[in-house]
Formats: C-alpha cells, sequence, structure tokens
C-alpha cells in the first residue's frame, strides 16, 4: 500500500506542476458556469410565465429538479470533453519518457502502478467535481430556507464522480496502449462519445434494442442520481466500467514488460 | 553474485540475446562490453527485470529474475541508457519518489537522499526542475537513482556518456570507490574507462559471447583493448 500512496503522491505532484490539473478545474468550471446559468434563466422565465398564465402550477416547480438535476446531467457530458485530458498522460507519457522502466526495476508490482495512477486521477476529480457545489450553495445564500434539497444535491455529485471515475479508468487504459498522449487524448474521447451516443441509438428504438442501448449509455445511468435515486443497477454499471479499466490497465501493463 | 545461464531474447524475427552465459563474482566490476545492437542493453534490461527472457536463466544475489523479481529489484541498482527523468519534477522530490518505491522511509529516505546528492555533487541542482537540467546534470541524477538504497548490485549502461571530461574523473573515481563493497555490471564505449575500472571483460557481439576474460589477458601480448575489441566484433 505505501508504493501505491508514493505512486500518487508522484502523479499528484505532476498534475499540478504541470498545471494540467488547474487547466482541467478552469475549464470544467468555466462550462459548468455557462449551463448553469443559462438554466437558471430559464427557470427564472418559467416561473414568471406561470405566475401570469397559471399560477397553480407554481406549486410543481422546483430549483433542486428543474436547475440542479440538468445541471448535473450536463456536467456529465462536460466529463466525456475533459477525462481524456485528465488521463492521457498517466502511462503514454512514462513510456515516452522511458521512465517507465523506472517503474519496472523497483519493487512495485504493475497492480500497484495501476492502482497509484488512478487514485491520483481520481483525486483530481473528486475537486472538479466538488467545484460544482458552488452552485447550490449559492443559491442557498439567496434563496429562502429549503430551496436547495441537499440530500439530491450529493447523490447527484455521487453520480458524476462514479461516472468521472469510469471515464477516468477508460483513460487510463487507453493511455497505456500508446505513446502518444495525442492518440491516448482521441481515443478515449471517441470511445466516452461512443458510450453517450450509444443511449440516442436507443431512444431510436423500441423494446429490447432500446433497453439494452440506453442500458449501455453511461450519460443514462446519471438521470437517477440527478434526481436523487440511488439505483443498484447504476452503481453496478459504474463499477463494471471501473473494474474493467483497472484490470485491463494492470494486464496492459504487464504486456509492455514483454514489448 | 550475478549467475547468466543461457538467456535467449527474441523479438518476433530478431534474436537480440542468443544464448548468453557468464557470472559475476561479489565485489567484482565487469566491463560489459560490445558494439551498439550487440545486445548489451537487453541483457541488463533482462537482469534488472524490466523485460523478461525468451528463455534461460538469470540469477542476481541468489535470487531468480523471473521468480523472485521483487527480492532481485530490491537489491539492484539500474542506470539505464536514458536516465528515466521525470522533467517535471525537482531533484529532490524525484529522489524522493524513487527512495519512497524502494521502500526506504522516514529518517533512513531523508539520510540516503542526502548522501546521493552528495556523492553526485547534485548539490547546486537540488531544487531545479529536472527537464531544465544540462545533460552532465540529468545523468548524475539518474546516477544517483541507482545508488539510492546502497543496493548490493548496481547495473550501469553508460554512465559516463554526455558528462565533460572532469566529470568524467569524478564519476570514474566514484564507481571506483563503490567497487569495494558492490558488484558492478558497467557497459561502456570508452575503453580507459574499462581498463581503469574493471578486472575481467565480457565482450558480447551479435547477442553472443565473443569474450569472457581478465582484461590481463586481453591485453596479453603488448595487444591493445582496442585491438582485441576490434578483432573480435569484426566478423
Amino acid at each position: 500500500m505505501r508504493n501505491v500512496f508514493a505512486i500518487v503522491r508522484k502523479e499528484l505532484l505532476q498534475y499540478f506542476t504541470t498545471s494540467v490539473a488547474y487547466w482541467v478545474f478552469a475549464v470544467f468550471s468555466l462550462v459548468t458556469s455557462f449551463f448553469f446559468i443559462r438554466i437558471l434563466t430559464f427557470f427564472q422565465r418559467s416561473i414568471m410565465l406561470n405566475s401570469q398564465m397559471r399560477p397553480q402550477m407554481l406549486q410543481y416547480m422546483n430549483f433542486t429538479d428543474q436547475v440542479l438535476a440538468p445541471l448535473f446531467y450536463n456536467a456529465a457530458v462536460i466529463l466525456i470533453f475533459v477525462a481524456p485530458f485528465l488521463t492521457m498522460r498517466l502511462i503514454a507519457e512514462e513510456r515516452r519518457a522511458r521512465t517507465f522502466d523506472l517503474l519496472l526495476t523497483n519493487p512495485v508490482t504493475p497492480f500497484q502502478i495501476a492502482l497509484g495512477k488512478y487514485l491520483a486521477s481520481l483525486v483530481v476529480l473528486l475537486v472538479m467535481v466538488l467545484l460544482t457545489l458552488v452552485y447550490p450553495l449559492l443559491v442557498s445564500a439567496y434563496a429562502e430556507v429549503g430551496a436547495v434539497a441537499w440530500s439530491t444535491v450529493f447523490t447527484g455529485l455521487l453520480g458524476i464522480f462514479l461516472l468521472g471515475a469510469s471515464f477516468t479508468a477508460i483513460g487510463m487504459f487507453v493511455s497505456s496502449l500508446t505513446q502518444s498522449q495525442v492518440v491516448a487524448a482521441f481515443l478515449t474521447f471517441l470511445v466516452l462519445l461512443l458510450l453517450w451516443v450509444v443511449g440516442w441509438a436507443g431512444a431510436d428504438n423500441a423494446g429490447l434494442a432500446r433497453e439494452i442501448l440506453t442500458g449501455l449509455s453511461a450519460i443514462e445511468h446519471i438521470r437517477g442520481f440527478a434526481k436523487g435515486v440511488i439505483d443498484l443497477k447504476d452503481l453496478a454499471y459504474y463499477a463494471s466500467l471501473i473494474g474493467l479499466g483497472l484490470f485491463f490497465t494492470h494486464r496492459s501493463i504487464e504486456t509492455l514488460r514483454w514489448r | 553474485m550475478i549467475e547468466v545461464t543461457n538467456l535467449v531474447k527474441r523479438y518476433r524475427d530478431l534474436v537480440a540475446v542468443d544464448g548468453i552465459s557468464f557470472k559475476v563474482e561479489k565485489g567484482e566490476v565487469l566491463g560489459f562490453l560490445g558494439p551498439n545492437g550487440a545486445g548489451k542493453t537487453t541483457t541488463m534490461r533482462i537482469l534488472t527485470g524490466a523485460s523478461p527472457a525468451t528463455s534461460g536463466k538469470a540469477l542476481v544475489a541468489g535470487f531468480d529474475v523471473f521468480e523472485q523479481p521483487l527480492e532481485v529489484k530490491r537489491r539492484v541498482g539500474y542506470l539505464p541508457e536514458q536516465p528515466p527523468l521525470y522533467d517535471d519534477l525537482d531533484t529532490r522530490s524525484y529522489l524522493q519518489f524513487v527512495a519512497r518505491i524502494k521502500g526506504l522511509r522516514g529518517e533512513k529516505q531523508k539520510n540516503e537522499i542526502e548522501r546521493v546528492i552528495a556523492a553526485c555533487n547534485l548539490e547546486s541542482v537540488r531544487r531545479r526542475r529536472l527537464g531544465e537540467l544540462s545533460k552532465g546534470f540529468r545523468q548524475r541524477v539518474g546516477l544517483a537513482q541507482a545508488l539510492l538504497g546502497d543496493p548490493e548490485v548496481l547495473i550501469l549502461d553508460e554512465p559516463t556518456i554526455g558528462l565533460d571530461p572532469n566529470q568524467i574523473v569524478e564519476v570514474r573515481t566514484l564507481i571506483q570507490k563503490l567497487a569495494e563493497k558492490h558488484t558492478v555490471i558497467l557497459s561502456t564505449h570508452y575503453l580507459p574507462e574499462v581498463i581503469q575500472l574493471c578486472k575481467r571483460v565480457v565482450i558480447v557481439h551479435r547477442g553472443r559471447i565473443a569474450a569472457n576474460d581478465t582484461l590481463e589477458n586481453l591485453t596479453a601480448g603488448g595487444r591493445s583493448l582496442e585491438q582485441t575489441f576490434y578483432d573480435l566484433t569484426q566478423q
């Protein structure tokens, strides 16, 4: 375990000295804040409209479900674009700079290497996800008590974190397949994009095909979390992606020694 | 200390190492010579556990490289051809990281880092980013990394490459000092270095052993080591 922490520390040091982490934070916050303002403005406008036209509708309007839930959904989509940059360096760069030999010739196991790198990317991801907390905090500072349903906020953040954790697991594996960070980022992006659009294909179908295709879509599994529902099948979905990503990265590091 | 038997490494259609066997005794500095592409680096990578052999056996410090790789890795310091440096880290945090994965903690870790910084003359670049360092410094940080934890066996792949004449003398003196307590495999193209540091020499050519003898025998009859090397590696 100490070896794992040594690798986590080194990776975090690199995330912050190369300022990759800061860029990722900045871009993620910038885009989520853009969506937040848009969704909030839309929400305000519908309140005004409803209060004039259909006052009875007002009791159904609720900030958490109509602003935060779509915001979380959007944040999930943004992750598709941000996650590849978080993971592209992890193994590809070590191979290119020949530092991978340093890890292979010291008493650390391939699994410790994979786990250490993965945990470091999770730390950066966690900070990034927690930055989203600023929106409900802002609103609760100005709105009346009870406007923000905090339990829903936290399940939503948990959902985004799990989704991001699946994306980084996939990204780390892809990063182990090439020596080029650009190729790693691009391939990861393609895979994540596929995991998103497969849900659209699901919507075009009916019956079993629809079930399977939407079931495969990484983004569809966030809907429950965004509404404050933790469903076992969503947890199982993300857990399997994370498990598979780590497993394949481990195998990939093993085979790297043979080349 | 090191015992290599019938080592073979094949890459698809290329045979990089073709049945190499040799021994290195404890406290010996072995000169490991050969033209570029002869299989020196491949052999050293196998001994350090960076890459597995296709067949054959390698024992380092009494442990089989393939059966107990972690035990071997704990006892070997390796300086690859290209020093494995993280350009974004500074010298100190880099050495700290390597010390940690070598299992050095607390006081011991601190002392070891200070020891190798002093031994390799890195005091002036302690806080500098590795990416900014000159080739000579990079080479010495690489050497410092290999010395951390005072391993019994040192495998050095062209340790003096890229150094200026003064630094070459320093590093040679350092290796000479290390030779008293350590077992060293030294790969180099500078033959005067071999004459100064090694008692025994292995010359590899096209993946096979061309010579495995004492320096005295290889230079017997007034022949220069250059001449012997040339004769053995021309066919």
